[in-house]
């Protein structure tokens, strides 16, 4: 057997998967953004109608709203945490593994167990957080500096803040690759430094982020896409798309609320679209602001 | 100008001892050039001079001050690094200008000084490339620019060259003798290259496992070794070693030591011992005459015999150096 052909038989599980679970869903998701399809019948043709209503509708404009506003704050505060954790565990000490491993085990626990232990903790009587809140208090009901603690479940603002406050503890594939990359930059740079008695802030500003900012780039993207995405575990288990009006529907959920439960599969087709396409103009706005950035280099 | 001094330096890492017990001078302006195989702590001495690693024992002084246990910026010393440690991401301006930006000198003065260093190694015509676009000549060049641009006490220097094509690490050596010249700083120079040490120093300090085995001028270390690792160590092909036994048809020497030969001083003659011609290496316009007697002649490459000849070799007794076979000190004879 030829090596090409080794290599192709190796390949091919792989590109079958990618065709099957990615390449062909996303033809017929497309096809079926331009149809009217519940299951029972053969989809309609119904030409822009799907995306006529869509600008329409007042739920998809709120799940939309809710996508951006999310991943406008989660994804800084999701890179800060990965970096920030990266930079302080990059070094060998003891423990460091332990440090190390409790940053990354989050992300590999299961999204719905996930969600599940946050429920939990975000229960307004007896979790853990508003428990810790209400410690010292002046009442049962109040936190020691005399304010309600947060509803997290109950109130619009809280229930957003819940999603951001989980989506923050699932950054362990940003943290691997930021430790590694980090890891592997020059250590003379950083001894260079020392000589020029660069303050730890010069170091990271001058050294540490430019020459990480390739990686970061690329983890801004690929976060980008993720957090417009992740919602849907948190949204569906943990506070159901509320409190209402909707207060964490995201895209994700009021796509799968509208395929499977209200079985409007052309419709949902139609704002996947709009959701990849404004997922695709995000990250390539933030690939030309980057490099416009790191062109501009100066010490 | 400063006088550069290590007194009784010790460090180690873990089980491994890197330093044990380090005396050695950099005089006010001298070059002194530290050489030594792999891992013998040349680059760990150069660390601990510049205060990037901590010495366990001794003191380190430069000038008047003892620096010790000071933090790297406050010894005032540059570095050169054998990666040249040039920031990618920044202009070779820039690259010059880091040390005294980050030290917030006006910016009129960071100007002045970097037009003036950049001329000083022949990086003007570059400034506004990045390393990337640079050959390793002119890496080599923006980093001695960035060491000088600071003025400082000391440069240090850790094997500069070794990253360098053999043509333009012989034109290097060339400029950074001629740079040292000018500048007329202290400068502590690192290798593990012989002719490296033995063209470029005024000085040179022989480093093996951790210890100083001879500090001298380049003709001092090269004619008169210490003792037989230094010997060994500078010249090609490496000096013979001679066994009593082995030594006995040229000199009889005494039992317990051994008899040091270079190679250029084994000479074909007519009245000499017999020996037979095992192997010649030509090396441009020498070649290396393997005997079957252990040893090597470094002869004229037009001269040489052919492999497998029968000829007469000698040498003269005062071209032969002794050394005690168990300490490997030379001893007189």
């Amino acid at each position: 057997m030829t090596e090409r052909r080794q290599v192709a038989l190796m390949l091919a599980p792989y590109l079958f998967g990618l065709f099957a679970l990615v390449g062909l869903p996303a033809v017929v998701t497309f096809g079926l953004a331009f149809t009217e399809y519940d299951l029972l019948r053969a989809p309609s043709f119904n030409g822009l109608d799907n995306f006529r209503e869509l600008a329409d509708d007042d739920i998809f404009a709120t799940a939309l709203k809710n996508s951006l506003v999310f991943a406008l704050i989660a994804v800084p505060l999701r890179l800060a945490g990965a970096l920030g954790l990266a930079l302080l565990l990059h070094r060998r000490f003891t423990g460091v593994g332990a440090y190390r491993s409790s940053t990354v085990l989050p992300t590999v626990i299961p999204d719905v167990a996930y969600g599940l232990v946050w429920l939990w903790l975000f229960n307004p009587l007896y979790g853990p957080i508003n428990l810790l809140l209400r410690w010292h208090g002046d009442s049962p009901t109040t936190t020691a500096w005399g304010v309600q603690p947060p509803q997290w479940l109950t109130h619009p603002n809280d229930a957003r803040a819940a999603i951001i406050l989980m989506s923050l503890f699932t950054i362990g594939e940003g943290f691997v690759i930021l430790l590694v990359t980090r890891q592997g930059l020059p250590s003379e740079l950083y001894d260079l430094a020392a000589l020029e008695d660069a303050t730890a802030w010069g170091i990271f500003r001058r050294i540490t982020l430019p020459l990480m900012a390739p990686i970061l780039l690329l983890l801004l993207a690929r976060d980008t896409i993720f957090s417009l995405q992740w919602t849907f575990v948190p949204a569906l288990v943990v506070t159901d798309g509320g409190p209402p009006p909707y207060a964490t529907t995201y895209v994700p959920l009021f796509v799968y609320r509208n395929a499977f439960e209200y079985l409007r599969y052309g419709y949902a087709a139609s704002a996947t679209l709009v959701m990849f396409a404004l997922t695709a103009l995000i990250v390539w706005l933030q690939w030309r602001i980057v490099r416009r950035w790191r062109k501009g280099f100066a010490v | 100008m400063s006088r550069l001094a290590l007194e009784g330096v010790r460090k180690r890492f873990g089980d491994t001892t890197a330093l044990d017990g380090v005396d050695l001078e950099a005089r006010d302006g001298e070059l002194l050039v530290v050489v030594g195989p792999s891992g013998c702590g040349k680059s760990t001495l150069l660390r601990c001079i510049a205060g990037l690693e901590a010495v366990d024992e001794g003191a380190i002084r430069i000038g008047e001050r003892e620096v010790t246990r000071m933090k790297p910026a406050a010894r005032n010393v540059s570095m050169v690094f054998q990666s040249y440690a040039l920031f990618p991401h920044l202009t070779v301006r820039d690259n010059i200008a880091f040390g005294l930006v980050v030290r917030e000198e006006p910016k009129r003065v960071v100007a002045e000084r970097v037009a003036e260093a950049a001329k000083l190694v022949g990086a003007e015509g570059f400034l506004q490339r990045r390393p990337y676009e640079l050959s390793g000549g002119e890496r080599q060049r923006v980093a001695l620019a960035r060491a000088l641009v600071r003025r400082p006490d000391a440069f240090l220097l850790d094997e500069p060259l070794s990253n360098l094509d053999a043509g333009t690490r012989v034109q290097m050596r060339t400029e950074l003798r001629r740079l040292h010249r000018e500048v007329g700083s202290t400068m502590v120079h690192v290798t593990h290259d012989q002719v490296e040490a033995l063209t470029l120093g005024d000085r040179i300090a022989v480093l093996d496992a951790g210890r100083v085995r001879q500090v001298g001028t380049p003709d001092e270390v090269y004619s008169r070794p210490d003792d037989l690792f230094v010997g060994r160590f500078l010249g090609t092909p490496a000096m013979n070693v001679l066994t009593p036994q082995a030594a006995r048809p040229f000199v009889a020497i005494p039992e317990q030591t051994v008899l040091g030969i270079r190679p250029e001083d084994v000479r074909l003659t007519a009245d000499g011992v017999p020996a037979r011609v095992d192997l010649v290496e030509v090396a441009g316009s020498d070649a290396y005459v393997f005997l079957d007697r252990d040893l090597v002649a470094r002869v004229p490459a037009a001269g040489r015999p052919a492999e497998g000849a029968e000829v007469r070799v000698g040498f003269d007794r005062g071209a032969a150096h002794l050394f005690d076979e168990a300490s490997g000190r030379r001893v007189e004879w």
